[in-house]
């Protein structure tokens, strides 16, 4: 397709314009085309700002909106770098802008529509373009058109476009919180305070610092945390003076919505703040500012005047700093020496001396001489109930037993006492019991003592038989000198209970069987002349007891005859006298 | 005599032997009569020689028995050795007569410190009638046990005569056989008494 004019070009553009809205909605091949013209006119309109394109027209003919709009995009990319850089410089030098204004006057209104052109057409398109082109587009939009305007906004302007570009470009990462810019200075305030500013740039670039916090949310990155640790630190000292802890707080406890959220039409007090200072680093520059400190001292020095008076202005050296970080320590710590201690540290507090409820932050840690109550869980119980079941088969009860009374004394002797008459008389009663007391020995056993040797008889018995029964400690009959009989018994029935064998031995000894005097022979050995001996030795043995026999007989023989003749004779006398007296009475 | 130079032989030291009884009381002779109840006359004839014998032989006093005054009379002969033998035996042959056996009463001639103690049950108690009976059964006890066991366990004597008892022994036994039948007098059941008397034996056998 050839290249159609300007005019037409424009014209397409101007219809593209008076369309209303609702008639994007559905696609319509004459929308299309004019958006296609108007497109290659804007394309042809910005093509000689490029010096090196790999298209000189742009081809729409059959070609799909993604494959125009990256032709567009080739295009554009290295010469809205290129601006983006007149731009910058233009900041630094304002004077050259109004040399270039008279010459970009009309230049930059083509520039201005050719951009807006684009814009539209980018918006024209049925996909719709990314919001990042449009972000873009706005930025050199304004841009322009702030150009445009004047140079009267000046350095305050550049800022605040610097400012809102920058913002705007990375997109996602930065909203109206999180400014990476200002993180960046930030940081950069920090080194520079590490190695050797004023204290001056450092309060103020910690308080803007401590804003920062407070604007960013926690979308912060990177840098965030650098600047927490350093500001950590800081507020770590505070907390333990007091006094400093309850600065901050004030100056945490006022802020308000719009320190956060900033007004809703412009930006008034905390705005123009974030831009003084930012003035004054974006004045020292980040590229200068590590080259030239001195710089940094001159802008300080007109910082001081607005905040308190300063103690250092000189650079310290690194072992001065760490003298000087000491000495902030050491003072620190002789304050909480001299401040009244925390009620944690004093000795015996009420709860009138300690805050509210300010036990139960702490941990406390004491004797408890209670046993912690037993937990009663189904383990335990069953537990128990299984102890309770063996204990009632095996029948081991833990019943309580008397203790048994210690044996003081040997038991009384209880003489039971006697129900009968007693035989003894009294008289022997206490004879015995004088005897007793003199002569222990010869008294004559007591009860007592009787029962005692019939028991112990008894078990002698009992033991001797057990003895012998055993075997092994057998101890032979006591011997008791009494008259026992012997009888002619075998020896072996005597001692032995078990007759293992049986002998004919007898008890007796030969001697003592034997009943006999002399020279004992048997009767076939005897002579003559002894059998005649002994003949006559029983004769006369035989006629000795005939004889005694006789004797004894013929004695009371003679005793009776005796007594009879003595009767006889009584009687003789006394019939005699009788008959004298009869004889004399007969005479009288 | 011989004068200057020569003392006057000193006179030995008489030796005096101990006086006799017979002496004692100037050469008069010292009567008992101990008079005998109606109740004792025949165990009196029976005993009669055990009870002369060792009045006779071992104390040396003449003992007799007046049959019509119904006493028992005792004298002190020549050889007569101590003049607490007629007493003596004057003691045992009353003893006798208030109920006591022979040689129970025989230990009063070998001991010195036998006494005999009597009293009556009104003196503890006053009862009539069948508590007195009661009471009276009380004390022997069944068959006699009862004094049998506190005779036994106290070493005395006792005569129940009625309403009279006689306890027979040394000073002690004659106060815990005494407590005991007041006990037994008041009412106390025998049981209670052995196991009191069981007591007081066994202490009384431990403090010797």
């Amino acid at each position: 397709m050839g290249r159609p004019s300007e005019a037409a070009g424009m014209e397409a553009l101007h219809q593209l314009k008076s369309t209303e809205p609702p008639q994007w909605l559905a696609p319509s091949a004459s929308l299309s085309e004019s958006a296609r013209a108007a497109s290659q006119h804007l394309f042809a309109s910005l093509r000689p700002h490029v010096r090196k394109s790999p298209f000189d027209e742009l081809l729409v003919d059959n070609f799909d909106a993604e494959q125009i709009w990256q032709q567009i995009d080739l295009l554009t990319q290295p010469l809205v770098r290129s601006i983006r850089r007149r731009v910058k410089h233009w900041e630094k030098n304002p004077a050259e802008i109004e040399n270039l204004l008279p010459e970009v006057a009309d230049g930059g209104k083509k520039v201005a529509q050719g951009k807006k052109m684009e814009e539209i057409d980018d918006d024209d398109d049925d996909d719709g373009g990314d919001m990042d082109m449009d972000d873009d587009d706005d930025d050199d939009d304004e841009e322009m058109d702030v150009d445009n305007d004047g140079e009267q906004d000046g350095g305050k302007d550049e800022g605040d476009e610097s400012e809102e570009e920058e913002e705007e470009k990375s997109g996602g990462i930065e909203d109206k919180f999180l400014k990476i810019k200002e993180l960046q200075e930030h940081l950069e305030d920090e080194e520079a305070r590490h190695y050797g500013l004023d204290a001056k740039n450092k309060k103020s670039k910690k308080k803007s610092g401590s804003k920062k916090l407070e604007d960013e949310d926690d979308d912060s990155e990177e840098g965030e945390e650098d600047k927490e640790e350093d500001d950590d630190e800081d507020e770590e000292v505070d907390l333990f003076a007091g006094g400093d802890d309850e600065d901050e707080e004030d100056e945490m406890g006022n802020a308000r919505y719009e320190d956060f959220f900033g007004k809703k039409k412009g930006g008034s007090e905390p705005k123009p703040r974030f831009k003084d200072e930012l003035g004054e680093d974006s004045s020292s520059g980040e590229e200068e500012k590590e080259e030239e400190l001195s710089s940094d001292d001159d802008d300080d020095e007109e910082e001081d005047d607005d905040e308190n008076v300063n103690k250092k202005p000189k650079v310290l050296s690194t072992h001065e700093k760490e003298v000087q970080k000491i000495k902030s320590e050491i003072e620190k710590m002789e304050k909480a020496n001299l401040d009244p201690k925390t009620w944690t540290m004093q000795g015996e507090v009420t709860a009138a001396n300690r805050p509210k409820n300010s036990a139960l932050e702490v941990d406390l840690d004491f004797e408890h001489n209670v046993r912690p109550v037993p937990v009663i869980t189904e383990e335990v119980t069953q537990s128990l109930e299984e102890i309770i079941k063996k204990r009632i088969i095996e029948g081991q009860f833990d019943d309580i037993k008397r203790a048994p009374g210690l044996p003081s004394k040997a038991p009384r002797e209880l003489k039971p006492v006697d129900e009968n008459k007693s035989n003894k008389g009294l008289a022997e009663v206490y004879e015995e019991e004088f005897v007793q007391q003199t002569d222990p020995a010869a008294a004559p056993l007591s009860f007592s003592d009787e029962q005692k040797k019939e028991a112990s008889t008894l078990f002698k018995k009992l033991c001797l038989k057990l003895d012998a029964l055993s075997h092994f400690h057998f101890a032979p009959k006591p011997i008791i000198e009494d008259m026992s009989i012997q009888s002619n018994v075998p020896a072996l029935a005597m001692e032995e209970i078990a007759p293992v064998a049986v002998s004919d031995a007898a008890m007796l000894a030969p001697e003592e069987v034997f009943s006999g005097k002399g020279n004992v022979k048997a009767e076939v050995e005897l002579t003559q002349t002894e059998r005649k001996r002994r003949r006559a030795k029983k004769k006369r043995k035989f006629k000795a007891v005939e004889t005694k026999k006789m004797a004894s007989k013929k004695a009371r023989e003679d005793e009776l005859r005796k007594q009879k003749e003595g009767t006889l004779l009584v009687v003789q006398v006394t019939h005699l006298c009788c008959q004298i007296n009869v004889m004399l009475n007969q005479k009288l | 005599m011989e004068i200057d130079g020569v003392a006057p032989p000193v006179a030995e030291k008489p030796l005096f032997e101990p006086l006799k009884a017979h002496e004692m009381s100037d050469g008069k002779v010292q009567f008992r009569k101990v008079s005998v109840p109606p109740h004792r006359y025949t165990p009196l004839k029976k005993a009669w020689m055990e009870i002369y014998t060792p009045v006779y032989e071992q104390m040396k006093i003449d003992i007799r028995m007046n049959l019509k005054a119904r006493k028992v009379e005792l004298k002190t002969r020549v050889d007569t050795p101590d003049i607490s033998n007629l007493q003596k035996c004057a003691d045992f042959v009353h003893a006798f007569m208030m109920g006591f056996d022979v040689i129970d009463a025989v230990a009063l001639l070998r001991m010195d410190e036998l006494y005999v103690d009597s009293f009556e049950i009104k003196d503890v108690k006053t009862l009539k009638g069948e508590h007195k009976s009661r009471a009276i059964g009380r004390l022997s006890g069944k068959g006699g046990k009862t004094k049998f066991s506190i005779e036994n366990a106290t070493k005395t004597r006792i005569v129940l005569a009625d309403e009279k008892i006689h306890i027979l022994g040394s000073f002690r036994n004659i106060k815990i056989a005494r407590d005991a039948l007041c006990s037994l007098i008041l009412g106390a059941p025998p049981g209670k008494v052995n196991s009191k008397l069981r007591q007081v034996t066994a202490r009384s056998a431990e403090l010797f």
